[in-house]
């Protein structure tokens, strides 16, 4: 079990790398790094070319030998050249053969002000995967790969799909000893404001409630803190959290996904468009339990 | 980037079976492209219906009745050349091709002559693919508007320049982020073309059958007689056009890596859509000279004012309402052609760059998009440039582009047929077939293209050559090719002494198969 690496050689590559690097270090695992190549089977106006096809995957070589070069010499990397119909595809197929635990895409490019946007490979991405999709801001590979993870978030409303990403998280604060911090989201479909004092009794129950089973699974010195988001929005709500750079969030994905499949819904959009934090989408499980009912 | 890999053909295919992968699938696929998509693949970078309505206009006035006769007769040196082409293409499959080859069969010099014919020949037709596009595309809005007046925009020499620079910036676009229409929608652009150009044709026959035709023309077997053909000098001009209209179906002959089924697919597919374009070709040309004969009357094929474009004017005479169709088909022709004519400059660019023949800028390829970046954007302003100026000093620069672009054709096409014979010399007497394909075929056929790019080019000379295009008393297609080859020369040698490592043989060796 390792995590998949989404690689091209450009910044948005090196964005995927850097944080991959930093999530197999934390959990103990190895990578894979992935470039993938178009296909000759999709369709095509354009005759292919045999040698210029050899030429690029002799340029494809060299890159992910320069990807490999780039990874401290603690966390196992090995490098795959795939061949599929679309970047998404490819990273899917071989994460299906490999059993990767998650992907790591580079998934953002500077949207206005610096904030998240999701590139298309991201997106299609985001909606077929069955294991969760890492997204590497812009910027980075530019904090360095040896950072370790200082705090992991995890943002949870009551829908289905709460309870696979709080799993999710505590296994991932358990494998790298991080503490958990553990944000609800449910008093932003409350009404009322941010300060309304029954938004945060509720919100603050919620949170206490995964707070218990994320203790019960955790060791007895794990670190779990609680917030509660509240606003008139979501992204009012998310920036009234504090963020440090290093924080990683989890975020569950959409009602509208089909069981144990990803799709990004319209809260963990509107997050990503507010933080500039790696995020970490996790599928909807085919259990319907939710938490804090 | 990648460059001391590049030491040779054969140690690259080397270095790439030995990536440290854990998994990895061969790029090439065998057995993606079925029959019909070879077929399909072929008649859309053939592009019958853009290649048709530049050329045919030409090659009447050079030969008059005789196009037909010379469509089939200009067969020969492509099919000979192309199997050639096909022995090089098995032997070493590389993105440089005639660059390439020619260089590892004659050496630097004329090997990156042969890549700047090449590159010469491409951008000519890009930018005359785009002005055809230019010219479709007004004709299309003045239909679906019923004004006439908005054709003639077309002429106007600001409008038309900007109009194609935006097309020129669109299919660069897409090329270079490797855009790709599915399958299903080239079958559909593909197939509509054939039907437009069937109906047109069909149209103008019975236009004639009616008596409704401008100058019924009775059809004659001495059409289809090379030999009718008034001189000489017309005969060459005649092929040289009509080796540009089957410039492209050689891609079928090459495709064989990826072809499905048998072995036999890419010799099938390429036998299938080259009687299908020959018969298309001689459908048009007959029905179209029975239709509005070869005078210079208004709407006669003799008419220079026409002969750049002839489906323009002549598909609202006989097709009335439906003339919007032949619009669109030329126009979509154009389109799909555009792009992958594309590919052909970006790739010899890129090689040449890869082994230091070229500043090593050319060699980059995108690593988002797979594609030669540089390249194909220096290759589009090129183009677009070239357009600009010409649209400016020419009165037909329609006419010119393709006139030249077949003398180009000749050039590089023939140094790529020699470059087969003399590579391939130790295997000339090792079986019928090697005689056949290695020797025999691409002598005969680089010796026609020679003769015809030799007389192509004195005849141009001549001012009334052509179009009648000229500058100070010389043809301007002369000019042209002259600017392009001395021009390619000049270029050769400023590398030459930049990049001495490539010219001194260093990065690409000459060769002979064994």
């Amino acid at each position: 079990m390792s995590l998949l690496v989404g690689y091209t050689a450009t910044p948005a590559g090196e964005d995927a790398l850097a944080l991959g690097v930093r999530l197999a270090r934390s959990r103990g695992t190895g990578i894979d790094i992935v470039l993938v190549l178009h296909s000759e089977e999709r369709p095509t106006v354009v005759p292919t070319d045999a040698g210029y096809e050899r030429h690029l995957s002799q340029l494809a070589a060299g890159w992910l030998r320069e990807a490999r070069a780039l990874v401290p010499a603690d966390v196992a990397a090995q490098t795959h050249l795939v061949y599929a119909h679309s970047f998404a595809d490819g990273l899917l197929e071989t994460a299906e053969t490999l059993g990767s635990e998650m992907i790591v895409v580079g998934a953002a490019r500077h949207g206005l002000l610096g904030r998240f946007t999701i590139g298309s490979v991201a997106s299609s991405l985001l909606h077929v995967s069955h294991v969760p999709v890492a997204l590497a801001p812009e910027g980075t590979r530019n904090g360095g790969m040896e950072r370790p993870l200082t705090r992991i978030t995890c943002a949870i409303g009551t829908r289905v799909g709460a309870q696979a990403l709080l799993e999710e998280s505590i296994k991932l604060a358990a494998s790298g000893n991080v503490p958990l911090r553990l944000i609800s989201l449910v008093g932003v479909d409350l009404p009322g404001g941010h300060d309304d004092p029954e938004v945060l009794r509720v919100g603050a129950a919620h949170a206490d409630a995964a707070a218990k089973q994320a203790l019960a699974t955790l060791n007895k010195d794990a670190e779990v803190t609680t917030e509660v988001a509240s606003g008139q929005s979501i992204e009012e709500a998310v920036t009234r959290v504090d963020w440090d750079d290093d924080d990683i969030v989890l975020v569950g994905s959409s009602r509208l996904a089909q069981p144990r499949r990803l799709f990004l819904g319209s809260t963990a959009a509107k997050m990503l468009h507010e933080l500039s934090v790696p995020m970490v989408v996790v599928p909807r499980d085919a259990a319907t339990t939710t938490v804090g009912e | 980037m990648n460059n001391d890999s590049a030491k040779d053909v054969a140690a690259a295919a080397e270095s790439a079976a030995t990536i440290d992968t854990g998994i990895s699938k061969k790029g090439l696929s065998a057995g993606s492209v079925g029959l019909v998509g070879a077929v399909v693949i072929g008649i859309s970078c053939i592009a019958p219906a853009y290649t048709l309505t530049a050329a045919l206009g030409p090659t009447v006035s050079e030969v008059g009745v005789q196009v037909p006769a010379v469509i089939l007769v200009g067969f020969i040196p492509m099919l000979l050349v192309a199997l050639g082409y096909r022995e090089l293409n098995r032997r070493m499959p590389d993105s440089g091709t005639s660059f390439t080859w020619a260089t590892r069969a004659f050496g630097p010099w004329i090997g990156w002559m042969a890549g700047w014919g090449l590159i010469a020949a491409t951008i000519l037709v890009l930018s005359n693919l785009a002005g055809i596009a230019v010219d479709f595309l007004f004709l299309l809005i003045s239909q679906i508007a019923g004004n006439p007046d908005i054709a003639s925009l077309a002429t106007n020499p600001f409008i038309n320049v900007v109009t194609c620079l935006l097309f020129m910036l669109g299919a660069t676009w897409i090329s270079y982020r490797d855009m790709q229409t599915t399958q299903k929608l080239q079958y559909w652009l593909v197939g509509f073309q054939v039907l437009v150009l069937l109906i047109f044709s069909g149209a103008a026959l019975w236009q004639v059958a009616n008596g409704n035709a401008f100058d019924a023309t009775a059809i004659e077997a001495s059409w289809f007689n090379p030999f009718a053909v008034s001189s000489f000098s017309a005969f060459a001009a005649g092929i040289s056009l009509s080796i540009f209209i089957f410039w492209g179906w050689d891609v079928t002959l090459t495709m064989n890596e990826e072809t499905r089924g048998s072995e036999k697919t890419p010799g099938r597919a390429a036998t299938i859509t080259v009687f299908l374009i020959v018969i298309l070709y001689l459908l048009i040309a007959v029905s179209l000279i029975a239709f509005a004969g070869v005078s210079d009357g208004e709407f006669g094929l003799g008419n220079p004012d026409i002969q750049d474009n002839v489906f323009f004017h002549l598909a609202g005479p006989i097709l009335g309402p439906l003339a919007v169709l032949v619009s669109l088909a030329v126009l979509t022709s154009s389109a799909s052609s555009l792009q992958s004519t594309f590919v052909s400059p970006a790739r010899t660019l890129l090689a040449m760059g890869h082994y230091g023949a070229l500043s090593p800028k050319f060699a980059k390829v995108s690593p988002r998009f797979f594609t030669p970046g540089y390249a194909t954007i220096v290759s589009a302003v090129t183009a677009s440039v070239f357009y600009a100026v010409m649209r400016f000093i020419s009165e037909n620069v329609l006419w010119d582009t393709i006139t030249a672009l077949g003398m180009m054709i000749c050039f590089y096409y023939g140094i790529t047929a020699f470059a087969c014979v003399w590579y391939f010399r130790k295997q000339w007497t090792n079986s019928v077939r090697e005689f056949f394909f290695t020797l025999l075929a691409p002598l005969v056929g680089g010796i026609i293209l020679a003769v015809i790019f030799v007389a192509t080019l004195i005849d141009s000379m001549d001012p009334d050559y052509g179009s009648g295009s000229n500058v100070g008393g010389v043809g301007l297609v002369f000019i042209l090719g002259m600017v392009v080859l001395v021009g390619g020369a000049i270029i050769m040698i400023i590398e030459s002494r930049k990049r001495p490592a490539f010219f001194r043989g260093e990065t690409l060796s000459r060769a002979a198969a064994d």
